[in-house]
C-alpha cells in the first residue's frame, strides 16, 4: 500500500508545482524592453561626469584649481589653467578620459566650487574610442540640465 | 456551413464532374487529390509547427517572468518564420567521417513517420485524409518509425555523444510504447473499432467522453506519449547538460530544422490522438467541429509545454523504472479492469 500513497504524494507534488508556474504565467513579466523603457535613474546615481555652469551668466563653475585631477585615481582628468578677461582662473583645457574612469565620484566629493558632477546620465557608448575623450565644451554640454537636489 | 469537410466534399464532386464531361480517367483525379491533399497536410503541419515554436517560447517565457521574443513584428510573432528561413539558408555540413546515406536518410524517415500519421487524423467532420479501418493501429505502427531514424542519426553521425542520444530514445520510445499502446487498448475496448471516425462518433456527448471512462488511461497515454516524443520530463536523449543535443548534435541546416520539424510535429500528433481518443474528438456544441478539435488539442499541446516548464528531468535508471516496474502494471490493470467492467 507503501506505492498507492507514494502515487497520491507524487501527484499532488507535481500539481503544485504546476499551480506554481501557471500563476507566474499570468503573472505580467518583470523584463523591461530597454531601448523603448528606460529606467528612471536615482537622483545620487554616478553616471557620466558633467561640468556645471552659472544658469544666468554661462559660465562654467570650475576655477582650475586642479584638485580633482590631483585626487582622481586614474588620472583620467586633464586640465590646463589660464587667466580670462577680469584676471579670474579659469580651465582652458579641461578632459575627461570616460574610457578610464572608474565612477568612484572623489572628483566630485573632493570640487570646493560644485563645478564637477556626477550626472544620473548613462548612455554614451561609442563606435570610436576616441570619442570618450570628454573636451570641455561636451562636459558642460552634459552637465546643462542638472537639477540641484537635496543630495548634491 | 462553415464546416470544411463538406467544402472538401463539394470541391471533389465538382472534379469529377468535370473529369467526367471532359472524358479523363478518374484515377488522375484521384492522384491529383492526393498531391493536393499532402499539400495541404504539409502546410497544415508546417504552419501549426511554426506558431506551436513560437508558442512555446512566449510560454516559457511569461512562465518565467520574462516576455520571450518581442521584437520581430507584434509580440515577436515573426520570430519563428525568420528562424525557419535562416535554417534553410544555412550551409549543410555532413561529417567526413559520418556513414554518408545513414547520414542522409535519417532526417527523412523521422520526418516522413511524423508526417504520415496525420492522415488518420479526424481535425473535423468528415475532414479525414483517409478513414482505415485500422487507423489507430496504423498510427501506432508508423510513429514507432521514428525510433529507427533517431537510432540511425544517432549512429550513422559517428560521435559519441549523437550514439548515446540515438541508444537512449531508442531505449525509451519502445519502452514507452508498451504502455502507450495498451492505454489505448482500453479505448479500442469501448468502441469495439480501430477506426478513428467510428472512435469519435461513440463519444458524441461530453458524457461519453472516454477520459471520463478511462481517467486512468488517459494519464497513462499522455505520460507515455511525452516519453514518445523526447520532451521534459523525459527529455534524456537530448539532455543539454550531459548530451549536448542527443541524436541531432552533427546535423545542421535544413537536415537539423527536419528534426526540429518533426518533434513539433509529434507534439501536436499525440495532442491530436489524445483529443481523438479521450476528448470526444472534433464533437463540440454551437462552433464548427474543425474549430473544437484545434481548441482542444491546443489546449493538450499547452499542457505539454506547461509540463516541460514545470518539472525536473528524470534520471536514466529512474524514467527506465518508471516505464517498466509502474507504467506497464498499471496499463494492464486499466486493460484487466476495462476488459471485466465493459
Amino acid at each position: 500500500m507503501n506505492i498507492i500513497k507514494r502515487t497520491f504524494d507524487g501527484i499532488y507534488n507535481l500539481l503544485k508545482g504546476m499551480k506554481v508556474t501557471l500563476r507566474y504565467f499570468f503573472k505580467p513579466a518583470i523584463t523591461l524592453q530597454y531601448p523603448k523603457e528606460k529606467w528612471t535613474m536615482p537622483e545620487r546615481s554616478r553616471g557620466m561626469v558633467g561640468l556645471l555652469s552659472d544658469p544666468e551668466t554661462g559660465k562654467l563653475n570650475c576655477t582650475a584649481c586642479l584638485i580633482c585631477m590631483r585626487n582622481c585615481p586614474v588620472r583620467a582628468i586633464q586640465i590646463t589653467q589660464k587667466k580670462d578677461e577680469e584676471g579670474k582662473r579659469v580651465p582652458d583645457e579641461f578632459t575627461i578620459e570616460a574610457g578610464l574612469c572608474i565612477y568612484c565620484g572623489i572628483c566630485e566629493e573632493s570640487c570646493p566650487f560644485n563645478a564637477i558632477k556626477m550626472i544620473p546620465k548613462y548612455e554614451f557608448s561609442t563606435f570610436d574610442k576616441k570619442q570618450l575623450t570628454h573636451k570641455k565644451e561636451r562636459l558642460a554640454e552634459i552637465g546643462r540640465g542638472f537639477k540641484y537636489n537635496k543630495w548634491s | 456551413m462553415l464546416e470544411l469537410g463538406t467544402l472538401f466534399e463539394n470541391i471533389y464532386l465538382w472534379g469529377e464532374n468535370l473529369f467526367t464531361q471532359w472524358g479523363v480517367p478518374l484515377f488522375w483525379l484521384e492522384l491529383l487529390g492526393m498531391l493536393i491533399v499532402a499539400a495541404i497536410i504539409l502546410a497544415f503541419m508546417s504552419l501549426s509547427v511554426l506558431f506551436m515554436v513560437w508558442w512555446e517560447r512566449k510560454v516559457s517565457g511569461h512562465m518565467q517572468s520574462r516576455f520571450g521574443p518581442m521584437r520581430t513584428g507584434w509580440h515577436g510573432w515573426l520570430q519563428t518564420i525568420i528562424d525557419a528561413i535562416k535554417l534553410i539558408l544555412k550551409e549543410d555540413t555532413t561529417p567526413e567521417k559520418a556513414d554518408k546515406a545513414g547520414y542522409f536518410f535519417a532526417p527523412l524517415i523521422v520526418f516522413v513517420s511524423a508526417f504520415m500519421a496525420y492522415v488518420c487524423i479526424p481535425f473535423g467532420k468528415g475532414l479525414i485524409v483517409k478513414d482505415l479501418n485500422i487507423g489507430i493501429l496504423y498510427i501506432m505502427a508508423i510513429t514507432t518509425f521514428t525510433v529507427i531514424g533517431l537510432l540511425a542519426a544517432g549512429w550513422c553521425s559517428n560521435n559519441k555523444f549523437s550514439v548515446l542520444g540515438g541508444l537512449r530514445s531508442a531505449a525509451q520510445i519502445i519502452s514507452y510504447e508498451i504502455p502507450l499502446t495498451l492505454s489505448v487498448l482500453g479505448v479500442v475496448l469501448l468502441t469495439q473499432s480501430l477506426s478513428m471516425q467510428s472512435i469519435v462518433n461513440s463519444q458524441k456527448h461530453i458524457w461519453e467522453w472516454y477520459i471520463f471512462r478511462q481517467p486512468l488511461g488517459f494519464l497513462i497515454y499522455i505520460v507515455a506519449a511525452i516519453a514518445e516524443i523526447n520532451r521534459v520530463p523525459f527529455d534524456i536523449p537530448e539532455a543539454e547538460q550531459e548530451l549536448v543535443a542527443g541524436f541531432n548534435v552533427e546535423y545542421s541546416g535544413i537536415k537539423f530544422a527536419m528534426f526540429f520539424f518533426a518533434e513539433y510535429g509529434n507534439l501536436f500528433l499525440v495532442s491530436a490522438i489524445a483529443t481523438t481518443l479521450f476528448l470526444g474528438g472534433w464533437n463540440g456544441p454551437l462552433l464548427p467541429s474543425w474549430v473544437w478539435f484545434f481548441i482542444k488539442s491546443f489546449f493538450l499541446v499547452f499542457v505539454i509545454m506547461w509540463f516541460r516548464w514545470t518539472f525536473p528531468r528524470l534520471r536514466v535508471d529512474q524514467l527506465m523504472g518508471f516505464a517498466w516496474k509502474f507504467l506497464l502494471p498499471l496499463a494492464f490493470i486499466n486493460l484487466i479492469l476495462t476488459g471485466l467492467l465493459a
